[in-house]
Parts: structure tokens; sequence; C-alpha cells
């Protein structure tokens, strides 16, 4: 069985998390998408996108997943991985306060999931303002330094309060959370597929892509040498690596988070990247990895 | 007519200021009808005098105002804590001192399971062991082939051996923080938070979402609580999904079935459903089973440095702890539970979060006035004396987690706030001079449920070192006494039926083996609890 995907959408109370899981739901995504929602004052998913775009949310009233001795949160996803039919990708919207990565780490730990990487959703009208608030400073912050993808809402992008308020917590890059086409690629991974792109096949204009059908196999030591040098703008890869010894290594990179799993069977192999245009480019994702 | 028995006690303490002691106590339909001597029930007609616990002394029962319902359902799996507890059928597991005696339990308690079947342990606590910290390795001489976890009495660790870690796929090269490695690579089989604990939890079938909703869970509950002499308790931060509550409004309502649990709903969600689901369950309200309150957790806890701290903040230089709830819902819920007419139990470990959740309360006073609100602070750890002279002035009532300073108050000392600070902890003093409607607690199964050590620790501020906290805060054992019956029930709005020995209140007595009020203090604690009754049915230990 293959595992679950596991995105999780953070971000402070009001900054739009519902708003953006909506958008997502309603966009051509093509997969069954189950949504775990653990936030105050949410519950506002779209019933109508849900029916129409394949989709179900379970609501989660039963406090922070963070604290509660209970961890209700966690054996919610359990109870989605011991469904009969589990969905191609789920995505837990994290309570205004959560840190997600104390979420997200359940994708890392758990076999049966495999981690999509922690968007955080930034209030673009009122970050700044929370930033100064010694009360939730802290916790607003790092909620955006656990992302590994930022998606600025309510203002442009390129607002400069925005900017400069982002660049002050040493953040790079960033997308705006209505550019739903961007947002795809990087939650639900459309664009990381191993199969061979058809001739002439655009990448996303915000992205830039490489692949290789047959990759070069490699020993464990040799991949390991290449994840422990990230090239900048790298935002997701996806690779099955044929070991020259027999077997494989399943190697998955979302933002700095690194899984590589060993398998004794020999999978078709594949590699695929996707980078930030105007960080990285197709030529120098190939030389990283091809050398 | 129904009938009227009379318990002849050794002495009746009644709590009551124009008659505190008495001997003779009458019942009829499950309430007090007469306290004074053997002629109390005479003007009511006949009745028959019970001398049953006539060598006893009997007290109110005693309310717990802050546990959890999980204490009843611990005691499925082995416990393997460090200082000694009763479990609920009254036998005493002796404390771990050191990780052979860990090995030496576990290995007992897998004696009695079926081969293959994953064993689990609680209550561990590694800061009182000073041996080398636990690993898989000590685990593993428990069993190579079949798992083994043990969850640390914060519930935020676990250790496990090698089957266990095999299990979950857990090698060198799992991604995730929680899983512990040692220098070599390899985890050591400690698992920090649940994410890391909930591939193996998973596993070996362990759900702590029912763990605390079973039949057993319940019925462990009042045995428990039976032992300790308390016949009214909290269950702080529950979640009572529907068929939840048909189960405990089932097993409550039973005639043999000695307490009244007062469940507090978790406030999470939009305010306005918050208030909805309360309001719809205080409807469903029976006499052994109080709805309607609900808990609000605002920051974390100071010994897991997650507590919410004003300046200067924790003496290591840690950064300010986490708010589980923001200010901003803080504000929110507070508002609408107050427009609503619904009861809080606000969560409040560090003197931030006190600060803050007063300063909500008090705007939502202002907005919407609700003389007798009586919404209830928890733990107040750090609460100063200008913390509390505003709690009292908003009448808002205070519930203080006394255990701690025996428990944690040494590691308070040294590693958390410092001294100075840890000596005006759970400042019970303050608080009563303050006029602050106040009362103790266990946090049970944080701590052991026991009112009467929980009294002791606020009488005497002793630490586990044997040294006393702040002896300025030191209260009278008298005052400990109201603070465990009647200051717990006015804290849940149930002074009016429980919390002393008067007619017309509930029948509800502890039974005890020796007089608390004649005992030294330091003694308190040792004061043998002989059993409970309730409703005016007897119900020894």
């Amino acid at each position: 069985m293959t595992a679950l995907p596991l995105t999780v959408i953070g971000g402070y109370l009001g900054a739009g998390k519902t708003t953006l899981i909506n958008r997502l739901l309603a966009s051509d995504h093509g997969q069954r998408i189950t949504v775990l929602v653990n936030d105050f004052g949410a519950l506002n998913i779209d019933a109508s996108i849900l029916r129409s775009a394949n989709a179900e949310t379970i609501e989660l009233t039963n406090g922070c997943v963070c604290c509660t001795m209970r961890g209700d949160l966690f054996f919610a996803i359990g109870d989605i991985l011991d469904r009969t039919g589990r969905p191609d990708h789920l995505i837990v919207e994290a309570s205004g306060i959560a840190d997600p990565s104390r979420i997200a780490a359940v994708a890392l730990a758990e076999p049966e999931l495999a981690y999509s990487g922690i968007l955080t959703v930034v209030d673009g009208l009122n970050l700044t303002r929370q930033i100064a608030d010694p009360h939730i400073s802290d916790q607003v912050a790092g909620q955006i330094l656990a992302a590994d993808f930022v998606a600025v809402s309510k203002v442009p992008r390129e607002d400069p309060a925005i900017v400069a308020a982002l660049r002050a917590l040493e953040v790079d890059r960033w997308i705006g959370a209505d550019e739903v086409s961007s947002i795809l690629p990087l939650v639900l991974a459309t664009e990381l597929t191993l199969s061979p792109r058809m001739p002439g096949e655009a990448s996303h204009p915000t992205y830039v892509h490489w692949s290789e059908a047959e990759p070069q196999p490699m020993d464990g030591a040799a991949i390991r040498g290449r994840l422990m040098q990230l090239p900048p703008g790298l935002l997701r890869l996806k690779g099955i690596i044929a070991d020259p010894a027999g077997g494989c290594w399943e190697v998955h990179v979302v933002g700095t988070r690194l899984e590589i799993a060993e398998r004794a069977e020999n999978l078709a192999g594949g590699i695929v990247a996707i980078g930030l245009a105007g960080l990285t480019t197709e030529a120098q994702l190939r030389a990283w990895w091809v050398g | 007519m129904s009938e009227i028995r009379v318990f002849r006690a050794k002495k009746v303490i009644t709590m009551e200021r124009v008659q505190p002691i008495a001997t003779h106590v009458a019942v009829r339909d499950g309430r007090i009808l007469a306290v004074g001597d053997a002629d109390c029930a005479a003007p009511w007609g006949a009745h028959e005098t019970d001398d049953s616990l006539a060598d006893a002394i009997l007290t109110p029962g005693f309310v717990e105002g802050h546990a959890h319902l999980m204490a009843g359902a611990m005691w499925q799996h082995v416990y393997v804590g460090f200082h000694d507890r009763i479990d609920p059928d009254g036998k005493m597991w002796q404390g771990l001192t050191n990780a052979d005696e860990v090995i030496a339990r576990l290995r007992q308690a897998m004696s009695d399971l079926p081969p293959d079947a994953p064993l689990f342990g609680w209550g561990f606590d590694p800061i009182f062991l000073t041996s080398e910290r636990l690993s898989r390795k000590h685990l593993d001489q428990v069993s190579p082939d079949r798992p083994v976890a043990i969850l640390f009495s914060n519930f935020h660790l676990m250790c496990v051996n090698s089957a266990a870690l095999a299990l979950a796929g857990f090698t060198a090269d799992t991604p995730v923080e929680g899983v512990v490695k040692c220098a070599g690579g390899l985890p050591t089989g400690e698992l920090q938070e649940m994410a890391a604990m909930f591939p193996v939890l998973r596993r070996i079938g362990i759900d702590f979402r029912t763990l605390s909703q079973s039949t057993e869970a319940i019925l462990n509950y009042a045995k428990v609580a039976q032992r300790a002499g308390v016949t009214t308790i909290t269950d702080l931060y529950s979640m009572l999904e529907d068929q939840d509550l048909d189960l405990m409004l089932d097993l409550t309502s039973r005639e043999d079935y000695p307490l009244r649990i007062v469940p507090a709903v978790g406030a999470s969600g939009p305010p306005s459903q918050v208030a909805e689901r309360a309001l719809a369950l205080r409807a469903r309200s029976t006499e052994k089973l109080r709805l309607g309150a609900v808990k609000l957790m605002t920051d974390g806890a100071i010994q897991g440095w997650t507590a919410r701290m004003r300046w200067p903040g924790y003496v290591g230089g840690q950064p300010n702890g986490i708010w589980n709830t923001a200010p901003d819902e803080i504000r929110a819920l507070a508002d609408e539970m107050q427009r609503r007419g619904v009861q809080m139990h606000i969560h409040v470990n560090g003197d931030e979060a006190a600060a803050v959740s007063l300063d909500a309360l008090a705007a939502a006073a202002r907005k919407h006035p609700w003389p007798g609100a009586r919404h209830v602070l928890q733990h107040c750890q750090m609460m100063d004396r200008a913390l509390y002279a505003r709690a009292a002035e908003l009448g808002v009532a205070c519930n203080i987690f006394a255990n701690h300073i025996w428990y944690f108050g040494d590691q308070h000392c040294a590693y958390t706030i410092g001294p100075d600070r840890a000596a005006r902890m759970d400042a019970t003093r303050t608080a009563l001079d303050e006029g602050v409607l106040a009362a103790i607690h266990s946090d049970a199964p944080v701590t052991p449920l026991g009112p009467l050590f929980t009294a002791w620790c606020a009488v005497n501020r002793t630490t586990m070192s044997g040294k006393v906290l702040g002896a300025a805060e030191c209260i009278d054992v008298s005052e400990a006494l109201e603070l465990i019956t009647l200051g717990a029930a006015r804290t849940l709005k149930l002074d009016t039926e429980i919390g002393s020995i008067a007619p017309g209140k509930r029948a509800d007595f502890a039974i005890l083996g020796s007089d608390p009020t004649t005992c030294e203090p330091v003694d308190l604690k040792d004061v043998p609890v002989l059993g409970t009754v309730f409703g005016g049915r007897v119900y020894p230990i």
C-alpha cells in the first residue's frame, strides 16, 4: 500500500487557511482529498465544493492537538489510515495557534503517511501587528518558520510591508495565497509524477521543473551526500533510484525535510524536482544531482 | 413515609458554623434530615439507628474540583511510576526507584498477558530516577520480541523496546526529532511527543480517546474516588460525544454508582457552538451527572516550560511558553460564555495566562453583567496577591494546584522559576486573605487523587526533598478541610447541595479512621479513608 501524503495548512487565526483550502478543493486537482479541520471558528469548508470535488472534511471539535493528553488529531488520522478506501491526499487544517510542525511530524514518523509539506498562510494585513504583540509574536513567527511554503493572503505578495515583515523573519520565498495554480504543485505535488512528460510540456511559470526517467543508479551514501547539500530554491523532489547492489531507494524532499527509505523490490525508477523560478534553474537542479 | 436512618459516629465534622461537631446524622431519601446527637431525628418520628460507623469520623464527602476520567482508565495497564499508588481495587503498587525495578515490574505484568500481546506501562517519571536514562536496552530485557512501551507520567514521552521500534518501522533513517537517536544514529527507544509516539501506540492498540470513555474507566473512576473519600468529582476537559454521554448517563444513574461527576466539556471551536453544546448538555443533567460547564485551555505547564509567563520568565532563559488558546480566542470565548450564561473553568498555570484570562473575564463581565457567573481559574500556580485581589473583585473563583508543591516544588526552585517565585507558588494563604472563593486540587491522574493529601500539601507546603516552600503561604487544617469540601463545591456551584453536613444537603460523607482536626498537621495525609457514604448508602472499602 502506498503511503498517504499529508499536508498541514498552518497560520494564525484569520490568516485565511479555510479560504485557501476551499480554493484548493475547488480547483482541478483530480484527487480524492480528506480535510481534517481543527480550527477555532473554522468549519467553513464549502459543502458544495466538497460534493463536487470528491472530497470530505472531518471536524475535530476536541481541542488543540498540541496539548491535550489525548492527541485526538493523531488518532483521527489513524482512523483514516485504517479505512478500506483511503483518500489520495490528507490535508490537516491546523488550529490558529498550533505549531504545524508538531502535527506534520507524524507524517515523517508514521510509515503509512508521506510528508507532503507545511504551508503556512500569513495574514498580509495583520502580520506586522501580530509580530509586535508580545503575547503572540513567538507563536506567529514559529508557524512561519516551521513552514516549507509560505503563502501571503489579503495583500499582493510584493506588498512592501509584508516583504519587510517576512524578510525580518528571514523568509526569502513566498507565494500569494490566491495563486491556486502555484499552490497545487506544492501541496498536492501535482507536478511530481514520475511518468515521462509530454514533449514541449511547459512547467508552471512560477516553477522550474527537472526530471529524469532513468536516473543513474546510486548507493545510499551517494544519495545522502546530495541530500546534505540541497540547492537553494528546491521546493520538492521525488525519486526512485536503483541501488547498484540491488533494490532501490525512495527519496522525498519537501522544503528542507528529507525522507529516504530503502526498498528491497526493484521499482520503476525516476526522479523529478521542482524549484522556485528566479531562485534556481533546471540546469542547476540537474547539475546538483547528476554532477 | 420513607425510612429514616440515623448514623452514629465517633464524631461528625460538619463544616457548618452553628454546629461544627456532632455525633449523629439522620438521613432520609438520600439527604440529610437532621444533625446533632442521638435524638436529632426525634422531631421527625420513627427512625432506626445505624451503628456501623460508630467508630469512624464522618466529614462531608470530599469534592475534587480538578481531575480527569483517565485517572480510572490508566489502571487497565501496569503502573511503573516512582511514587506509591493504590489502584481502584485497593492494591498498593510500590513506587519504582530504579530501572531494574521497572524491568522487574514489567516482567511480572508480562506473565499475565497472552504470548505476543504488547505490554503497555504508564506513570514513569525519569526526573526521579538517578540511574542511566531509560532506553530500549532496558526494555529489551523485559522482552526481546514482544512490543513493550511505557508512557511517562507527563503523557508527552514514551520509551519502547526494539520490538516496538521495529513494529513502527523506526530506524536510523526516521527523520523525526521525536524519535531520539543515540550517538551512533540508532533510535534509543525514547519517543517524544505524540507525532513520534503515535506510530507505536497505533500498532499496540492504545487509543487515548477510548481510554477515558469506556465502561471500565467510568466504573474505576468511582472506585478511585471512593478510596479517597470523594463523592463529587470533575472531569475537566471532557469530550462527551453523544455515545459517551449515553454511556455516562447509564452508568452514573445506577443506584450503586457512588459518585457525582461534573464534566466540563472542552471549549474549542466557534464560541457560539461551544455555548450551544454546553446549554444542550446542561438540559440533560441528572442528579449524579452535572453538565453545562466548559473547560478552556490557555497555556501549558510550568515544568514543561510551556506555561505563559510574565517577566522575568523562566530562570533558565527558556522561551516563553505556548498558548493552546490564543488571547483573542480567550476573549471571544469569555465574551460568549458570559453572554450565554455558561460557566467556564479556565486552565491557567503561568501568571501571564492568569492575567490575560482575568482581563478577558473583566471585559466580558462589563459587557454582559452576570452576578454569580462564578467562572473558575484552574491551577493558578503563579498568581500573586494582585491577581488574587483581581479575581476576588471579579467574583472569579480560584482552584489552586496544591499537590504541585510536593511533587514538583524542588524542580520549580532549581529549574523553572527559581526559589523566590517558587516560594509563593500555589499561594493558598494569599488567596484566602484576599477573599477569593478558593479550592485546592490534584489534577488526577497527573498526581494521585487524594483530597486529604492535597490538604496536607496546602497546610505543610513540604517538597519531596523535605524543604518547606514558602511557609508564609501555609494555611491551617480547618481551612484546608473547607477547601476540599465546601470550597470545591462552591467552584462547581453545588454548595447548596453538598460540601457540608447540614439538613437538606445530600447525605454524602467521607468515612475516616481518625480525626483530621486533632492529628498533627504533618500527619493529615495519613488519616485513613475507610470509604464513603453516598446518598445515605454506605460504601466501605
